[in-house]
């Protein structure tokens, strides 16, 4: 699909613009432009990513082999919405082991089952 | 680590125990600001605190090898594809001004899903792993001590693996890095949600390290045919970016907008450029601009893109600017050669330095095209700014392709990027959070269970790696054969050994260019050219740049090839530096003994600064210890020179030969010689030559006693003249 093509059209598009002081010109783009981010941040609030909870796991002390091995493995079994952080710590704490016993636990196969639902 | 000026970078010590390391420091840092800054015989006042160690600019031996700096910090990009070879590369930038060192990333990374380990060699930059991120920011907390100033590392967080790079660089150290999710969507077909989502988390993680974020518009202008015609949309790019990364929570001085002038002569630049800058300054006020040099309209010439470059940099010192980021000036050619960095950051430098103090002279008119432009631009990217929420939003913009189309919005030529919001690499990789999510770290972005309580998130298990670096979990090498022990067997070996060999890139790589004009038609002299550089030995020779200078007088080639010889450094016939004698020593012998000497330009020579600099108190010259110089001025016969030194009773002549046409300084010193020979002075005489293209070796073969070329001191020649007279026969 090809896009439009239009000449320029400035002069009598700019007709609303024309007369608006170079403060409320500014304060109208701002204004744009937090009317077209709104969406998109309150998408990232929402949702998650692969590599965002490789990277949290990163944080938790996982070298990226072992990051990126659980989240496969957690997304495989469509658990990443819960968030890879939270599974492991919570398995640590239930089963009194540390972040990364919980960690390898899971990487050899290992306490699955355990998991919160 | 400690450099030592005058010792190599060694890279065994870098590498060593870097399981170890931890960075020296975190977070950006500008320059210390000073103003009315006293500096030899000027006064600045648009500079930053002096270095300790550095190479000033060639004029600068004129004023006393000062080296003022710019309040601007200067950006070098490197990309070698060996991070071990960019070390050095660094350390020279450095040496020259350089504050914020760019590490491009290999070809490919941004659709790598996850970490790269190791030290892989990459191409046209390195693969961005944590050895590398280490290894070279232990370098440069050593190479930052060396010059007494904070050097900002910077890479780049965009790709598909986004929030690990973000905790990677947080960890590391690194101080600045590249995220714009609208890079991603435009220019890497990376899904767009999976763009956006990721970028969230990563501004939040950049913004709580205190590393610098630049944004990616200024991508849009290299893409574009008609470069200036993209400014709307650039403002429109700057904005999406800028407004997200606040979304995000990412304070305004962390945020630096990427610019660039868009247009290089022979376009009106400046009338084109300037109302560009200034509308953005203004719109933007309150963030960082981080101004880079012209790349859209780069070619080979690398004369023609310095040109551009002190015009963009100009720019830089009318409208606001923080960083001024440079471009080698043969990027347009090849990856970029090391000298060439040096090259690019000079010619900033040399300008910064030049334009100080400008705008306390002048002021950017308020009224007239500067301003109407200005305003139109606004306008245009307000225009724009409505289409995209009339389109249905960003992503439906994008899909619609109203981003980098070649018309000057509102016009449009339909030839836009269309990207389809559910395709792209990672499409489908973008998660619902489930209710009860939860991720218990730090500088984490959105919905979180471990956010929602009172304490650090990371506290149940005590601590996650940005509050406790010793949790970081370090990789040394996952490839037996591609990682910088294997490379550097043969540079080491070869080293030791004492073998040299020239390079431009990489350690030993043998490539040189030269410069030729062939007088010939185009055509004839390219061919001819290259056949020259094969008689010159250089193997695979290529031609790199090449000037018309007439259609039949012919043409200048720069040819580029390769030296396939190692010289022995022992085997090398390297002259001493001839020791000078302390000031007190030299003076202590000359004072009291009533010393003559008779000095002049010689032949039909006009040139007096070098004699002037050898001989005059004032710079420090040889007068300053009690010599008594008769200096006769430009233009002197040689005869006039004895005539003077025998009514004198002097001791020395001292002629200074800059014109060297057909060989005219040879003839003076030659004659000199004899003409004193014949008259009986030659014995009494010490006779000394000086001038640019002197050499001691070549004056003593025109029979005198002592040459001395470019860089000599009044210190060197009067220590010549003391160890010459006091070891003479009375």
């Amino acid at each position: 699909m090809r896009c439009v093509e239009r000449p320029d059209d400035f002069e009598t598009r700019r007709a609303h613009l024309r007369n608006l002081s170079d403060e409320d010109l500014h304060a109208r783009f701002w204004r744009l432009v937090d009317e077209i981010v709104a969406p998109l941040i309150e998408e990232a609030r929402s949702h998650t990513t692969p590599s965002i909870e490789r990277s949290v796991l990163l944080r938790m002390g996982f070298s990226s082999l072992e990051a990126r091995e659980l989240v496969a493995q957690m997304q495989a079994r469509g658990l990443l919405g819960r968030g890879a952080g939270h599974l492991v710590l919570a398995l640590a704490m239930s089963q009194g082991m540390t972040v990364r016993e919980a960690g390898r636990a899971l990487l050899e196969g290992r306490d699955w089952e355990e998991l919160p639902r | 680590m400690k450099l030592a000026p005058d010792q190599k970078l060694d890279l065994r010590e870098v590498l060593k125990d870097l399981d170890q390391y931890r960075p020296q420091r975190r977070g950006w840092a500008w320059r210390e600001p000073r103003t009315a800054h006293a500096l030899g015989p000027f006064v600045y006042q648009d500079a930053s605190a002096d270095l300790e160690h550095s190479v000033p600019l060639p004029a600068a031996r004129e004023f006393g090898d000062i080296d003022p700096q710019c309040d601007l910090v200067i950006t070098t990009e490197i990309a070698s594809g060996r991070f071990e070879d960019d070390l050095r590369r660094m350390r020279m930038a450095a040496w020259h001004g350089a504050d914020h060192i760019m590490v491009i990333r290999t070809t490919g990374q941004s659709h790598f899903d996850g970490l790269i380990e190791g030290t892989p060699e990459g191409v046209g930059g390195i693969p961005v792993t944590r050895k590398q991120i280490r290894a070279t920011r232990k370098a440069l907390d050593a190479i930052e001590a060396e010059v007494g100033r904070p050097i900002n590392f910077h890479s780049y967080v965009s790709g598909l693996a986004g929030p690990e790079m973000a905790v990677l660089f947080a960890e590391e150290g690194v101080n600045g890095a590249h995220q714009d999710p609208q890079y991603n969507v435009l220019y890497r077909d990376i899904n767009m949600h999976r763009s956006f989502v990721d970028a969230a988390e990563a501004k939040r993680i950049l913004a709580d390290a205190g590393i610098l974020q630049l944004d990616g518009a200024h991508n849009a202008n290299a893409t574009a045919k008609e470069a200036w015609k993209v400014t709307p949309e650039l403002f429109v790019q700057h904005a999406i970016n800028t407004g997200y990364s606040r979304a995000a929570g990412m304070p305004p001085e962390l945020i630096a907008l990427s610019t660039v002038p868009p247009t290089a002569p022979p376009a009106p630049k400046l009338r084109l450029d300037l109302p560009y800058a200034l509308a953005l300054r203004e719109l933007f006020d309150g963030y960082r601009f981080r101004a880079q040099q012209n790349t859209r309209y780069m070619e080979s010439d690398t004369e023609e893109a310095t040109v551009t470059h002190v015009l963009d940099t100009l720019i830089s010192r009318l409208t606001p600017t923080h960083i001024q980021s440079t471009i080698t000036p043969d990027e347009g050619r090849n990856i970029p050669w090391h000298y060439n960095n040096v090259a690019g950051v000079n010619a900033a430098r040399q300008t910064l330095m030049g334009v100080d103090g400008l705008m306390q002279m002048i002021e950017l008119k308020t009224d007239g095209p500067l301003r109407a432009q200005a305003r139109e631009l606004k306008e245009r990217a307000v225009l724009f700014l409505e289409e995209i929420l009339a389109n249905g939003g960003y992503y439906a913009a994008v899909e619609a392709g109203q981003f980098v189309d070649q018309g000057y919005f509102p016009e449009r030529k339909g030839d836009g990027i269309m990207r389809d919001p559910q395709g792209g690499d990672g499409a489908g990789s973008v998660i619902p959070r489930e209710p009860g999510y939860g991720a218990p770290v730090c500088s984490h972005f959105g919905n979180n269970r471990y956010a929602e309580r009172p304490g650090k998130p990371c506290a149940d298990y005590g601590g996650c790696t940005l509050c406790d670096a010793t949790k970081i979990q370090y990789i040394d090498e996952l490839d037996a054969e591609d990682n910088v022990e294997q490379r550097l067997v043969q540079p080491l070996a070869e080293r030791a050994e004492g073998l040299l060999r020239p390079e431009v890139e990489k350690h030993g790589d043998g490539v040189v260019c030269v410069t030729l004009f062939v007088p010939a038609s185009q055509s004839v002299a390219r061919a001819a050219a290259l056949e020259m550089a094969r008689h010159m030995g250089l193997n695979e020779p290529q031609v790199i740049n090449q000037r018309l200078m007439h259609p039949a007088e012919g043409s200048v080639f720069e040819i580029k090839g390769r030296l396939d010889i190692a010289i022995r450094t022992d085997a090398l016939a390297v002259p001493e530096p001839p020791a000078v004698l302390p000031d007190a020593e030299i003076e202590a012998w000359v004072r009291g003994r009533d010393i003559h000497l008779v000095a002049a330009t010689v032949g039909e020579d006009e040139h007096s600064v070098g004699l002037h600099e050898i001989l005059d108190i004032k710079h420090g010259g040889i007068e300053r210890y009690g010599f008594h110089c008769h200096d006769l001025g430009t233009s002197v016969p040689v005869e006039r020179l004895l005539e003077v030194a025998e009514q004198t009773g002097a001791r020395a002549i001292l002629i200074s030969t800059i014109v060297t046409h057909a060989d005219v300084h040879k003839q003076h010193m030659r004659r000199l010689h004899a003409l004193a020979q014949e008259r009986g002075l030659r014995r009494r005489l010490v006779l000394i030559a000086g001038g640019t293209q002197i050499t001691d070796k070549l004056a003593r073969e025109c029979g005198m006693d002592a040459g001395f070329g470019r860089g000599t001191t009044g210190r060197d020649v009067a220590s010549f003249l003391v160890r010459r007279l006091r070891d003479a026969p009375a």
